[in-house]
């Protein structure tokens, strides 16, 4: 048994706003302001929540609860697919040693669905970058086959120091901003984000349409520079939507400005879709990266944004890298979107590409 | 068909992994974190050198995940004097061990981490349900779903490697099925522990694994 899986609603809430709707206007409006967060002596621009709460835990309750809210009452028994890179790490920072963590790893995933009153299957999922779209290809998995009918699928990646240290001691952030596939860019800036998506076999506005990971072992913290593996990705998920390139009428990028990885995204890119390039467009210098939650918040805001008949341009982009030799959308587009594709590129290795239709 | 091609438990001394992983690659795995040490032995046990580049997909659970490891990140970051070394914060990320074994394992595709919430409870049910609808679609030739912990103690690893189709000395073949239908097995991390046990035995044609933590979904495993 195979059957489409749609997307019935989604959640976010992130640095730019709390719903998909108040995050596609504001990066329409070409709002992408971060704050800061610092590290020792040294400050690093951030995306953080707007959320007063200073308490980890209660701050953690008040956004997944305030995001799993906007997707209306949730039935008890929903399967829970929860994606995230760092789980509750912030939380033991803030207590302290002797850092009482739990034995099994994932153990704030039942914590999560405590809050959210759900006594349904319960799966995490941590591959970084690509968490988000690892959880989303299980869920569409089971219900394409028929085994379940719904899921909720949450990504949760809230500040922490650890991986800002992480990042920080391997040169990958930039002081200043991301600027994607610009000659200038010098590395990538954090973000926190709460997103979720309700799947569905019930038909919906948006389809997903194809969804296929990889793996790209060529260096544990950024992928060949040729893009082959990221390009078979991105082949495999149109022939698993049964579509050509030239299908393809948007592409959200990963990229977020890293030198190496958005060399190869764009070397990828050219070797699939040739001279017939659609449209590029990166949220990250909006909403920052965001980790394990990046790929179900920048989904949450792209549909938002396509639902508006509103694409927002790239901000942090306006100096063409003659070896990418590519360059995001920088006008604002009204454009009326039926198919897209997201692409998302991880730190160790993760890979995923994803397309979402209109239906109907 | 979907085939059961092999069922391994390693079971490692911490201080042992690396001569493990020597034997296994006749050199050292450098800069490579227990649970990646723990993949890459176990991936070369289940897959003899013949398969090793067909398309492959590993699913691996974890309870520990990098407990330790994450321990000394932690102290670097909130009580060091300096910011953590990058390989300290590598070690925590265990979507990383995939990458590493990656060129041991050529065919190697993809791979999907997915950490534990509670003790003693597992997800094998929910590793092997994705991995026969995979298997049947056609996105690899074989699967290896994996348990992968480790402590201050001990490092262990189950695994139970999928083939489409039947491969000669396969014991048993495994198929979707609905509610339980013959003897079950708990939903635990050693599994595959179990299963080898039933298969080594003599009791029943079919054994079944469902978990109250995977949606009811029932997997079937019939002798050959």
């Amino acid at each position: 048994m195979t059957r489409p899986v749609f997307i019935n609603k989604t959640a976010l809430l992130c640095a730019r706003g709390n719903s998909p709707a108040t995050v596609a206007s504001a990066l329409w409006n070409g709002e992408c302001g971060a704050g800061q967060r610092k590290l020792g002596e040294r400050a690093f621009p951030y995306f953080g929540l707007p959320l007063n709460e200073v308490d980890w835990l209660l701050r953690a309750e008040q956004a997944i609860r305030q995001v799993t809210g906007q997707l209306g009452p949730l039935p008890p028994e929903a399967p829970l697919f929860i994606a995230s890179s760092s789980f509750q790490i912030g939380h033991f920072e803030q207590l302290g040693a002797p850092f009482d963590l739990p034995v099994a790893n994932a153990a704030f995933s039942r914590k999560i669905s405590e809050w959210l009153g759900l006594s349904g299957a319960r799966t995490s999922f941590s591959n970084a970058c690509t968490s988000g779209f690892s959880a989303l290809d299980a869920a569409r998995s089971l219900i394409a086959a028929g085994l379940i009918d719904d899921a909720i699928v949450l990504g949760v990646e809230l500040a922490n120091d650890s991986t800002l240290a992480g990042f920080a001691a391997m040169e990958l952030l930039s002081r200043t901003a991301g600027r994607p596939f610009d000659a200038r860019r010098d590395g990538l800036v954090l973000g926190e984000a709460v997103a979720a998506v309700r799947l569905s076999a019930k038909p919906a506005t948006w389809r997903v349409a194809g969804l296929r990971t990889g793996l790209d072992g060529y260096s544990t913290t950024g992928p060949n520079p040729d893009g082959c593996r990221i390009a078979d990705v991105t082949v495999d998920c149109l022939n698993d939507a049964k579509l050509k390139s030239a299908d393809i009428e948007l592409i959200k990028l990963q990229a977020a400005g890293s030198p190496g990885t958005d060399l190869a995204e764009a070397n990828a890119l050219r070797s699939v879709f040739g001279q017939n390039m659609p449209p590029l467009l990166s949220l990250k210098p909006g909403l920052g990266h965001t980790l394990g939650a990046s790929g179900l918040a920048e989904l949450a805001a792209l549909l938002a944004c396509l639902d508006a008949d509103k694409i927002p341009a790239t901000a942090g982009f306006s100096k063409v890298d003659p070896e990418i030799a590519l360059f995001p959308m920088v006008e604002r587009s009204t454009e009326h979107i039926e198919r897209a594709l997201l692409n998302l590129i991880g730190f160790g290795g993760g890979l995923a590409s994803l397309i979402v239709e209109r239906h109907g | 068909m979907i085939s059961l091609t092999t069922v391994l438990s390693q079971s490692f001394a911490p201080a042992d992994l690396p001569a493990a992983v020597r034997a296994a690659l006749g050199k050292p795995l450098r800069r490579a974190a227990p649970l990646t040490q723990l993949a890459l032995v176990g991936a070369l046990a289940c897959l003899p050198v013949e398969r090793r580049a067909l398309p492959t997909t590993l699913l691996w659970q974890s309870t520990s995940g990098p407990r330790l490891e994450t321990l000394t990140l932690l102290e670097e970051v909130c009580n060091g004097s300096a910011e953590p070394m990058p390989y300290d914060f590598l070690a925590t990320q265990p979507a990383i061990a995939a990458a590493q074994i990656q060129t041991f394992l050529p065919g190697l595709q993809t791979a999907m981490h997915l950490p534990l919430d509670s003790e003693g409870v597992a997800n094998w049910s929910l590793l092997l349900n994705l991995a026969i609808v995979w298997l049947k679609e056609g996105r690899c030739a074989q699967v290896l779903c994996a348990q992968l912990d480790h402590a201050a103690d001990v490092a262990s690893g189950h695994w139970l490697a999928l083939s489409r189709g039947t491969l000669e000395n396969s014991p048993a073949c495994l198929q979707l099925a609905d509610g339980t239908t013959s003897d079950a097995l708990p939903d635990t991390p050693d599994f595959p522990a179990r299963l080898a046990e039933w298969l080594a035995g003599h009791d029943g044609s079919t054994l079944s694994l469902h978990s109250p933590a995977a949606m009811k979904l029932t997997v079937e495993f019939t002798r050959l």
